[in-house]
């Protein structure tokens, strides 16, 4: 059991909060945390979505000010009245949609709102400076880029960069692995570990209990707005934090137990034949690819977002047509590839981005819940649209999802995340006689809800549905897929058993990279 | 934490009806306010002016057969343009498509000739398809190339504009009067329903009904609905986008377009110069007060009605047509701020508050 | 030549009109804010600039009081659209028919009186003396200097080679960002649209102390649209803008030179050619520019209100 030294009495820790309570119209974001940092340490706050480590952070780094509470950097009091103060204090933070301006190029983002940026700035001027921060901080950038050319894990260095250019001893970052391949994580931990030698500290804000506990010295825990506990984090497992995080026993893994065996791999229902696709932008999201998606499986669909699985799941919904390949359905070649035709077949859709794609948030929730049903009797005759129909086919979806509504009429974006995502969910399960293609379905999503949506997910696989999923997760793909696919750049890179496959090849393979084979035996002269 | 401290103005996203309804009130008062203070800057007298108003639109029957007759262009512009704010479109082009729909309808009675009530049915046929076609171009331009329509449908009024002076003061100029800017007399008239009402009027009447029940209790409703929401979910649940746009910026055209046919073959009998009263913009008004209600574009077109009315009595007194339109540019920008301020209220924040829920 | 050289003159003078509206809508588009309200601002401009000169007859005096004018409602229409961040649609167009409407009102007893004090042409030495160019470009009064040459220039190089107008582009490509990193948005916003609306006053005062020069009843005729369309179409950027203003007058200059001419298109067709040029302008780069397209896109957070979560 190792502890970490208490603090020496004069030594202070480089930010305390204490008592810090924020409260917003309707909800209690934080209330009476107390945190603190020391210097040189790496401190991890865990916490499920909604449970109030992003409002605290903003509240340290002045994007808001503490309703209750103080702030004290060294021993002393502060009030930060907006986020330049705290970078002057030497707070940096790195958020997790990154404030970056896209049409603007590296050296820009770098140098905006910088008192130290020259008045007359050329684009050639700050292109050099930028370089000289760079080799300095060792983060490599290509100071002429522009942002939008640049890959997620590229973004954030430019963030960082700018930070530590600003003189942070303190960087906060907010889920900064959420768009990393695992090798960028561990680029990125390795600087991490740098940055925190040389005697400054980092908060690092997760709900990956396997990061926290690889990356951090100390965790602290936040649930419901209020701290749990702060702990030494070699004294913690994954199922404690669990524990922690959620507040009641937790057992993890108990979706494996409701999957029912295979006997034999299911029938292929639907077949992708060398299927390449464009993008929206025109350039290629899809290239070659082959998958076939069985009966009674759920197949994973490995990869950081943005290599291609957007583009996946719109042709295996009918959404895009393949520039080139064949679609089949049970065998028989799509020709014309439809969202109407494949919500005949019985294809549903959990799209990615629900707010974007799956709902329509102005229009009340009978009107979104007939999406997939309005041009089918009941509700649909001839030409005609039969409101009270739609409102009894609600009513039964919002049953099935235990949603309680206080009116049909309310629009849909009034309800919470998770009440959304589970309507949209019982929709499509409701059409999805053949298939199922669910797209990040727990992005944004507390563990309670979850755990409901991935059993929904087992129960049409039980059912002899065959469910595609896609995750970013890969703890959440190895606990419920029968077979994982990794798309890397638009190409299926490997397509396994789940109980085949390991952690360590399905990461390189999301990077792009095979597991190096073993060296052939030297020709001896 | 002392209570006057803990008061903070909270933006809502949510917001209701009634709210917004309030909220306008008040500004539209608020407005007025100013209105009449100008003009008593410049030496009317507000008073006496908004009385005399009130007793010549709504003390008298013609007065109010003035509003009615008002109140068909007014209607049917103000239904144009909230038929295209249903997918989110501007039709500011309104005006335009009004003229060309009335160049349409006195081609038809100038050149054409056949017993009265077929001719009407043809003038009221050119009248919808002038219309749709003057807003084909911006049309396309928006459905294919995303190009701004606000502008495209804009410039279009010029264009429109002149070609009627053009026909006006030129091959179709009134010839036995000699009236300025103005084609000879159209022989087809629109029946009159009451008074000098004619059935225009009606027609104007029924169509904000007849297009909302078609929002709600059709499949093609529906799917308009729900493009103007969300058209990436639309576009996932199978429909095809880009025709129902098209569909119904056309519909909007047309519809502009028919308010000019009646305006011709009801209210004026001849083409002028300048037929349209700023229909097509004070139509814009309307919708903005209509909200995209279809019958609240009633009630937003007969204020309107009220206050075009008004500068019309006010030109007896020295005031022109022109102070109305500066006078709904103020209301419309007061209305405006007045959505916003609807969003704020004033909320104490107490950190034991009952009510608090986490969001999910 | 001397037809070619006709034209271009006029071309220069009538560009100027929509050179320094579009510069104005440059200003408040890069900040993000959509100001249609220039229609109205030129015609408030124009009719100050007629009555100022009238009580005192000098023109620098009238464009001075015309961008007065227009820096007061443009402060109106700032504060609806950036302080109570109302929707910068209505709020144009409510500006648009404020101002029209206001100014008719106003300049009734001036309609079609020529203004009383107008700009004098200014001769640059050497320069005025090539042929074709030396007259259309060289021998103009002094806004036009004004508009095509040093006020771009000074824009120009305010947005792209200083920290200041860095900023100015961060607020209107991503103002959360720009927040986050400590600019004052609000107060950017505000300040250059209503400078920007001062510019298009400016041009209504160009409109009827150089270019007419008169006040009437719908003197500004569209130019206020067609200057938005411009801001589009030249990619947001001011020297940009005053290229394309030139473009247009010399379609307009050819319509007058065809009326004058008595050419057998009837004037009122002629009269179409700007309008339809711009419709054209702006439908034709959708086609032609696909991959030039990257320098051409609007500021990312064009015509959408900021708001910062409360504090």
């Amino acid at each position: 059991m190792t502890d970490i030294p208490a603090l020496a009495p004069f030594e202070q820790p480089v930010i305390a909060l204490e008592r810090i309570g924020k409260v917003f119209p309707g909800v209690i974001a934080n209330a009476d945390v107390d945190f603190d940092l020391r210097a040189g340490e790496i401190h991890a706050l865990l916490g499920e979505n909604g449970a109030g480590k992003s409002t605290l952070m903003n509240i340290l780094t002045g994007i808001y000010r503490p309703d209750s509470g103080r702030i004290l950097l060294d021993g002393v009091a502060q009030t930060f009245n907006s986020p330049v103060e705290a970078i002057a204090a030497g707070i940096g933070m790195v958020h997790q949609h990154f404030k970056l301006v896209r049409a603007f190029t590296v050296a820009e983002n770098v140098h905006l709102g910088w008192k130290e940026t020259p008045r007359l700035a050329s684009a050639q001027v700050l292109e050099a400076r930028t370089r000289e921060l760079s080799e300095r901080y060792g983060l490599a950038v290509r100071a002429e880029a522009r942002i939008d050319e640049l890959s997620a894990g590229e973004q954030q260095r430019v963030e960082i960069l700018r930070v530590l250019a600003r003189q942070a001893r303190v960087l906060i970052l907010d889920e900064p692995t959420a768009v990393l391949t695992p090798s960028e994580a561990r680029t990125l931990f390795k600087a991490l570990r740098a940055f925190k030698a040389a005697g400054n500290s980092v908060i690092f804000i997760s709900h990956k209990l396997d990061e926290v506990l690889e990356i951090s010295d100390r965790v602290t825990v936040l649930r419901g707005g209020r701290k749990v506990v702060t702990e030494a984090t070699a004294n913690c497992t994954t199922t404690k934090l669990a524990q922690l995080m959620v507040g009641r026993e937790m057992v993890l893994g108990g979706l494996r137990e409701a999957m029912k065996p295979r006997d034999e791999p299911g029938r292929v229902v639907i077949s992708l034949e060398d299927v390449s696709a464009a993008d929206d932008r025109g350039r290629a999201g899809l290239i070659e690819a082959s998958l076939p998606v069985r009966a009674g499986e759920i197949l994973g669909i490995a990869g950081v977002a943005g290599n291609g699985q957007r583009e996946l799941s719109e042709i295996l919904t009918g959404v895009r047509k393949p520039t080139s390949g064949r679609v089949l359905i049970e065998g028989v070649a799509m020709e014309d590839p439809s969202p109407a035709l494949f919500l005949d077949i019985g294809v549903g859709h959990i799209p990615e981005d629900r707010l974007r794609s799956g709902v329509a948030p102005s229009l009340s929730v009978s009107d979104n819940a007939v999406l997939r049903a309005y041009t089918e009797p009941p509700i649909a005759q001839g030409i005609l649209f039969k409101p009270g129909a739609a409102d009894t086919l609600a009513r039964e979806i919002a049953a099935d999802a235990e949603v309680t509504l206080p009116s049909l009429r309310t629009p849909i974006r009034n309800l919470s995340g998770g009440n959304q995502q589970r309507l949209v969910a019982r929709r499509e399960m409701r059409i999805a006689r053949l298939a199922i293609v669910a797209a990040y379905p727990s992005r944004g999503l507390d563990v309670g809800a979850i755990s409901t949506l991935l059993r929904y997910l087992i129960d049409l696989r039980n059912a002899g549905v065959a469910v595609v999923l896609i995750s970013e997760e890969l703890s959440e793909l190895f606990d419920v897929t029968d077979r994982i696919a990794v798309m890397f750049k638009g190409r299926v890179m490997g397509l396994f058993e789940t109980k085949d496959a390991d952690l360590e090849t399905v990461g390189l393979l999301m990077g792009g990279q095979t597991k190096q084979a073993t060296a052939p035996t030297v020709e001896a002269a | 934490m002392s209570g006057l401290q803990s008061l903070r103005l909270v933006r809502v996203s949510a917001v209701s009806g009634r709210r917004i309804l309030a909220a306008r009130v008040i500004s539209f008062i608020a407005a007025l306010a100013v209105g009449a203070v100008v003009l008593a800057a410049c030496g009317f007298d507000p008073l006496h002016l908004g009385t005399q108003i009130l007793k010549k639109s709504l003390g008298s029957r013609f007065g109010l057969e003035d509003l009615g007759l008002l109140l068909t262009p007014l209607i049917l512009t103000g239904l144009a343009v909230t038929v295209m704010m249903k997918i989110g479109l501007w039709n500011i082009g309104a005006d335009g498509q009004f003229y060309i729909g009335a160049f349409a309808a006195t081609a038809i009675g100038l050149f054409v000739k056949g017993p009265e009530p077929a001719m009407l049915v043809l003038c009221f046929i050119a009248g919808a398809a002038g219309g749709a076609l003057w807003i084909l171009v911006p049309t396309l331009a928006r459905a294919y190339g995303k190009v701004d329509e606000i502008i495209t449908t804009l410039l279009l009024n010029f264009v429109a504009l002149l070609l009627v002076y053009y026909v006006a003061t030129g091959p179709w100029r009134d010839r036995t009067t000699g009236t300025v800017a103005s084609t000879g007399r159209v022989p087809y008239e629109m029946p009159d329903f009451f008074g000098s009402l004619h059935w225009g009027f009606v027609i104007a009447l029924i169509a904000p009904v007849l297009f909302g029940l078609l929002l709600r209790y059709t499949k093609w409703g529906y799917e308009i609905r729900l493009t103007g929401a969300n058209p990436e979910a639309a576009h996932y649940a199978g429909i095809p986008v880009r025709r129902r746009m098209i569909a119904i910026m056309l519909l909007s055209g047309a519809i502009a377009g028919l308010a000019g046919m009646l305006e011709v073959t009801g209210t004026v009998h001849r083409l002028q110069g300048g037929i349209s009263n700023n229909y097509g913009y004070l139509g814009v008004m309307v919708a903005v007060l209509a909200r995209g209600s279809p019958v609240g574009v009633i009630a937003g077109a007969a204020l309107m009605a009220i206050i075009l009315n008004a500068g019309i009595i006010l030109q007896t007194q020295g005031l022109t047509t022109a102070a109305v339109l500066a006078l709904t540019g103020l209301i419309m920008m007061f209305t405006a701020v007045a959505d916003q301020f609807a969003h704020y209220r004033l909320v104490r924040a107490l950190p034991q508050a009952a009510a608090a829920t986490a969001t999910g | 030549m001397e037809l070619i050289t006709g034209i271009l003159t006029t071309a220069v003078l009538a560009g100027g009109v929509l050179a320094l509206a579009a510069l104005g809508e440059v200003l408040a588009e890069r900040v993000g804010v959509f100001n249609l309200g220039v229609e109205g601002l030129m015609a408030l401009g124009g009719v100050t600039g007629i009555i100022a000169v009238t009580l005192y007859p000098n023109p620098f005096f009238g464009f001075a009081m015309a961008l007065l004018v227009g820096l007061g409602f443009g402060a109106l229409f700032a504060l609806a659209t950036v302080v109570f961040r109302a929707n910068q649609v209505l709020c144009g167009l409510a500006l648009t028919m404020l101002g029209s409407g206001l100014a008719v009102t106003i300049g009734k007893g001036y309609s079609g009186m020529p203004a009383k004090a107008t700009f004098e042409k200014i001769i640059i030495p050497y320069l005025s003396d090539l042929p074709i160019l030396g007259r259309a470009f060289f021998s103009q009064n002094i806004l036009v200097y004004l508009i095509y040459l040093i006020i771009p220039a000074v824009i120009s190089f305010m947005l792209f080679r200083t920290r200041h107008g860095m900023n100015v582009r961060a607020v209107g490509e991503n103002p959360a960002a720009a927040d986050s990193a400590g600019i004052p948005v609000t107060l950017i916003r505000f300040c250059y649209v209503t400078i920007g609306a001062a510019l298009g006053a400016g041009a209504g005062a160009y409109l009827t102390l150089a270019f007419v020069p008169s006040w009437s009843d719908g003197v500004v005729a569209g130019r206020g649209w067609i200057a938005v369309a411009l801001v589009i179409f030249a990619g947001y950027r001011p020297f940009g803008a005053v290229f394309g203003a030139l473009l247009f007058g010399v379609i307009t200059a050819i319509g007058y030179v065809g009326q004058a001419r008595n050419w057998p298109i009837s004037p009122t067709f002629l009269s179409m050619l700007p309008y339809l040029g711009t419709m054209l302008a702006m439908i034709l780069p959708v086609f032609l520019w696909r991959r030039l397209r990257l320098g051409f896109t609007a500021p990312a957070g064009l015509g959408v209100p900021f708001f910062r979560d409360e504090r």
